[in-house]
């Protein structure tokens, strides 16, 4: 059981020795365990930039992103290529280099007709590569001095950025603030001003790469979430330790026992559809623009196994599982309620990226009457019973029966007005959600409108219509795409129109951003038109983009993440703003007008070379049938 | 007078005034009753006039501006002197008899000279065109829903066509009560900033559409034959300093702005919210320096959902502010004393007609003597003139803080009883777009903010500004905090991980920019 004492660290525990890449190392050897380790889906690339036989006229690297992206996880991969071991890496120094050959032609790696390389130095020109492996580490502390070592080698980092001839280039790994936080605090020289604004430049606009830039840039943040996550549970799934824990034989209350919680929540985790939630929970995550670390990943899937409110730091180890399952306390290990870190404290909770960025889904607190009256009457009521035995009754072991029907008749009846009473029962319904976020299979999805469940009622559909066919390439249904429309169209206008044939521009007259606009500038057809059209693309990363083309050279896009998405649905389905949306999308979708309005006013102006003094004025009306408009004319 | 200010003397002391006090320290007016929106009506008829004149931003002499603007009273009684239009639509359903009656109403108005609006019937093919024409044009009129007399309201500026002077309820003059000549004052200011050029020549390109439709259909609403013929000259505008940081900041942040790429009329009310901003920076700062205090800072809140500590600080920093001016012109009256010509005076075998007779030229107080009836003694003439100066001081010029600071979203009321500065997200915004070209670390826009208007949002600005009793760094940190918020909510920031946030303007356009 070892595994799971070392598979503990992983957790929310307040000494997580496994957070850093530096202790992971130290702890797993120390107890003969194999730590949990898969590629970087950014490796392979990272590693190309300084090894054989891609490098050939390596640059600079520069590796970023949140704390537990995997930085120095990567720096020690490439270190182990080049110096084919990872001796020096025990070491505490941030800084390390290694002097390395490349090509002198700067093509083609000489090779003699063996295929192996040529021994003639002459073909070769030597690289010192200086690694820094953590730049806070490395950069002097806040309000300290540079001292001059560091402040030549950052200087030949700058350098190297710009010059061709630089025979030292860098490997520098860094959270973003730290990046731009040690580029501040040196010299104004144009050199160090020209890369500030270079690593900005990369920073703020995402760029990987720019021509006469001697500099790749990989930010890991924007590595998908959802393709970490599936790595992350395969290697977790499938580590060794857990065959270990099926091995000899066990009495009935010992950990690992056929009634064993852990045992429990770690075959639950490998069923499919438990499995399917979990990853649509990462995509949604991709898509509303919050990136989740592989060491964030990693706390949820150690939390989810677990997780038990009533032992130490609130994560199990096999000691304690005999007095749970004594004290029938092992159902409080709800994987569901686990996942969401149901079984933290609020304020240990708070602190943890992960179920920060889930509880935004709020599942569990968000549902339907149809889901809730299966939770509460399904056993009563011969319409829901099919339901209830299926996604309730089945589940012997996290449905908290007994606990539930009392605390609902004491709920019900009132016989207990205590709050804590109350809110014991609010708990239980919240796991109950949980639990069916879960389990309803995804036949009934549809039909129990299973993402009722989440803020995000579009959800189900975003994901399976709209990511998944752009990803594909494949066009969107244009139901979907008329519904976008018609919430763009009620939102620029201020009307609750129901037009969705084409794309609306109006302003009020004297203001475009005004909440009630009625001139009427343009409609652009959102089928294809005279080379106006409106279409649902991915771009150049992997999100939907709404792409309005006003003419073929003239294209304005609007990313179409999930909250925007929810949103225009919303308004489209359901007329008034929704009130649970803060003003951000509102301000978004107004930004977005006055783009399509300075984009239509330039392919006005291309038109027509002599602007000429325009006569008419189109006012808007609103009618039983949607919205026409009355054109004024006048003659000057 | 010894404050170090190199003031200007003008051509002519406006012999309408009852004193040359708050005129002699900041100008020929500031006027409360004038809000920013209305300033900058002004400024566009004093500068569309002098552009037609071919010596738009030049100044032949300090403060010689004589201008004309028009009148349209055509316009301006189709717009707001015609509440039949509606009726009249409803009662005759044959558009011939609609015209007909419409034009017999208006043949009865009052404040024309043979009244002619049959060129109308020309330019639309209508009356209910007409009618809708004239109901957006209400609709987009500038403080639409003020009660104001009909001819003190505004059709929107959409172009040269649309501007006009305020004028009595007759019509026959300026009576000076909403155009009070801080108009006047905000051209001679840009006049005298470094940039005057380059923003004469974006003014016109991109506020002043003569291309767009609304230039059209105003047009079409006043008669082709000139009306012109009907100005009158205004004069006297007064501007007592040659140069001022205020003046150059604000041509800066107007330039930075008509340098976006904002759709049609967007960048008007960023304009108007600058124009605020800048009349109040410069009214504190040259009190301050009248008064020989520091230079005055704004601690601004964003918006706590409880009392704060920069709550509090802001209620004291807006109150010590808006006793500045005030403060000022007292100090202005007491150097008085030290004038050499006073002292002489003093030692006068008649003191007090001399000191009189030097208020009265200098400060053109107590026109008629009678109206002074305490003892003859120079001090306590003195002590008369300063009472009333600070009478009138704040029935007027002394509220431009506060109206102004209203009128722009940078002083609320909200959640309190007192007066503080507590930004609204239009208020920012303009602060965003003219000062963040395509983005910014919000800590440098932060120190900016402080440096160039005195404002003071987060930890590192209060530090510097306030005493140490007073600066609590927690708090601070959590007003930017919440500043951070609203501008992702707005839009305009971008936060990268660990503490490190861009503020962005989506506006800026780099192909303007280069030009």
């Amino acid at each position: 059981m070892k595994w799971i004492n070392f598979l503990r660290k992983y957790g929310p525990i307040s000494r997580n020795d496994n957070m850093y890449d530096e202790t992971i190392y130290r702890s797993a050897q120390k107890m003969h365990i194999k730590p949990i380790v898969f590629d970087h889906p950014f490796k392979g690339a990272v590693c190309d930039c300084f090894c054989r036989p891609q490098a050939t006229d390596p640059v600079s690297v520069i590796l970023t992103g949140t704390a537990g992206d995997g930085k120095t996880h990567l720096c020690r991969e490439v270190w182990k290529i080049l110096k084919k071991n990872d001796d020096d890496w025990i070491s505490d120094n941030p800084y390390l280099k290694i002097s390395f050959k490349y090509p002198l032609d700067r093509k083609n790696w000489p090779i003699d007709s063996n295929g192996d390389l040529r021994k003639d130095d002459g073909l070769y020109r030597n690289v010192m590569i200086h690694v820094i492996r953590d730049l806070s580490g490395w950069a002097p502390q806040q309000g300290q001095k540079w001292e001059p070592g560091k402040l030549e080698l950052i200087h030949k980092f700058c350098n190297s950025l710009f010059d061709a001839d630089a025979s030292d280039i860098f490997l520098i790994a860094g959270n973003d603030g730290q990046l731009i936080e040690t580029f501040r605090r040196l010299d104004d020289s144009p050199l160090v001003k020209k890369t500030r604004e270079v690593l900005e430049e990369f920073l703020v606009e995402g760029k990987e790469r720019q021509d006469g830039i001697r500099l790749r840039f990989f930010n890991l943040s924007s590595c998908k979430s959802l393709e970490l996550f599936k790595l992350a549970i395969d290697k977790f799934l499938n580590h060794p330790g857990w065959q270990e824990c099926y091995n000899g034989n066990k009495s009935d209350d010992e950990a690992f026992s056929a009634r064993c919680p852990i045992r429990h929540n770690y075959e639950l985790l490998q069923t499919e559809l438990v499995r399917s939630r979990l990853e649509s929970l990462f995509n949604l995550c991709d898509h509303i623009g919050l990136h989740i670390p592989v060491r964030q990943i990693l706390i949820l899937l150690t939390n989810a196994v677990l997780g038990h409110p009533d032992v130490k730091d609130y994560v199990m180890v096999p000691g304690d599982v005999p007095r749970l399952l004594r004290e029938g306390k092992a159902s409080r290990a709800n994987l569901f309620d686990n996942i969401f870190g149901g079984n933290l404290p609020v304020t240990r909770r708070q602190g943890i990226t992960v179920f920060e960025y889930l509880d935004r889904f709020q599942v569990g607190y968000e549902t339907s009457n149809r889901i809730d009256n299966i939770i509460l009457y399904g056993d009563m009521d011969t319409n829901l019973a099919g339901y209830y035995d299926e996604l309730i009754k089945r589940d012997s072991y996290y449905n908290e029966r007994e606990y539930f029907l009392e605390a609902k008749r004491n709920y019900i009846e009132g016989v207990d007005e205590s709050v804590s009473s109350q809110q014991d029962f609010l708990q239980l319904l919240i796991r109950q959600r949980r639990g069916l976020f879960f389990k309803i299979p995804r036949k009934m999805e549809k039909e129990l409108r299973m993402w009722e469940l989440t803020v995000f009622k579009f959800a189900g559909e975003y994901i399976s219509e709209v990511v998944n066919a752009v990803e594909k390439d494949s066009p969107v249904d244009t139901s979907i795409l008329s519904r976008l429309v018609k919430g763009l169209n009620r939102i620029f206008t201020g009307m609750l129109i129901n037009n969705d044939e084409a794309i609306i521009l109006a302003t009020s007259g004297s203001y475009s951003q005004a909440k009630i606009s009625r001139i009427l500038l343009e409609r652009i057809s959102v089928r294809s038109s005279k080379g106006e059209k409106v279409v649902i693309k991915k771009n150049n990363r992997y999100c939907p983009n709404l792409i309005v083309q006003l003419s073929p050279d003239i294209v304005e896009p609007l990313d179409l993440n999930l909250v925007r998405y929810e949103f225009l649905s919303r308004v489209a389905a359901d007329g008034a703003l929704p009130a649970s949306f803060s003003k951000e999308c509102f301000e978004d979708i107004l930004a977005f007008k006055s783009n399509l309005i300075d984009a239509w006013n330039r392919r006005e102006n291309n038109r027509d070379e002599n602007v000429a003094m325009r006569k008419e004025l189109r006012i808007l009306k609103l009618s039983d049938q949607g919205s026409s408009d009355d054109t004024i004319e006048v003659r000057p | 007078m010894n404050d170090h200010l190199n003031r200007l003397e003008p051509p002519r002391k406006n012999p309408d005034l009852s004193m040359w006090v708050d005129e002699a320290i900041w100008g020929h007016r500031l006027h409360d009753e004038q809000t920013p929106w209305l300033v900058y009506l002004e400024f566009l008829n004093v500068f569309c006039y002098e552009d037609s004149e071919g010596r738009v931003f030049e100044e032949s002499g300090y403060n010689t501006l004589k201008y004309c603007p028009a009148k349209r009273l055509y316009l301006r009684n189709i717009l707001f002197n015609n509440p039949w239009m509606e009726e009249i639509l409803r009662k005759h359903p044959n558009d011939l008899e609609r015209w007909q009656e419409w034009l017999d109403k208006m043949s009865e108005t009052e404040t024309l000279n043979a009244p002619d609006f049959s060129y109308v019937k020309e330019h639309f093919s209508s009356f209910e065109h007409f009618y809708q024409v004239v109901s957006l044009l209400r609709t987009t009129s500038l403080e639409n829903g003020s009660n104001k007399r009909w001819t003190s309201r505004f059709v929107f500026p959409y172009s040269e066509v649309s501007l006009y002077e305020d004028l009595d309820k007759k019509c026959s003059t300026n009576d000076r009560r909403f155009f009070g000549r801080t108009g006047e004052m905000l051209y001679l200011m840009l006049c005298r900033s470094k940039y005057k050029k380059e923003l004469a020549v974006k003014i016109k390109e991109k506020t002043l559409n003569s291309y767009s439709v609304w230039h059209t259909l105003i047009k079409c609403l006043q008669p082709s034959t000139d009306e012109n013929k009907d100005r009158s000259e205004r004069a006297n505008a007064f501007v007592p300093y040659t140069n001022h940081r205020s003046f150059d900041l604000l041509a800066e942040d107007w330039l930075a702005i008509l340098s976006l790429s904002l759709p049609d009329y967007d960048a008007l009310p960023y304009l108007v919210n600058l124009v605020g901003l800048h009349i109040i920076q410069y009214q504190l700062t040259v009190a301050a320096q009248v008064a020989k205090r520091r230079q005055p800072y704004f601690i601004c809140e964003i918006v706590a959902p409880k009392k704060t500590l920069v709550r509090e600080l802001s209620c004291e920093t807006f109150h010590s502010n808006d006793l500045l001016s005030a403060q000022a012109v007292d100090i202005y009256i007491s150097n008085i004393r030290e004038m050499k010509e006073w002292q002489e005076a003093v030692g006068n075998h008649d003191p007090y007609s001399a000191c009189r007779e030097i208020l009265q030229r200098e400060f053109l107080w107590l026109r008629d003597a009678s109206d002074y009836n305490g003892p003859a003694d120079p001090g306590r003439l003195l002590d008369e003139f300063r009472s009333t100066a600070l009478n009138r001081h704040r029935g007027h010029v002394g509220n431009v803080h506060r109206v102004y600071g209203r009128e722009i979203g940078l002083v609320s009321r909200r959640g309190t009883n007192k007066y503080r500065y507590a930004p609204t997200d239009d208020f920012l915004r303009t602060l965003i777009f003219a000062n963040v070209e395509k983005r910014m670390e919000l800590h440098f826009f932060l120190e900016r903010l402080l440096e160039r208007y005195g404002m003071v949002l987060g930890d590192k600005e209060g530090e510097k500004v306030l005493d140490r009793k007073d600066f609590d760094k927690k708090s601070f940190k959590a007003n930017s905090q919440r500043l951070e918020q609203r501008l992702v909510s707005l839009g305009l920031l971008q936060r990268l991980s660990d503490g490190c946030a861009y503020v962005k303007n989506p506006y800026f356009s780099r192909s303007d920019n280069e030009k």
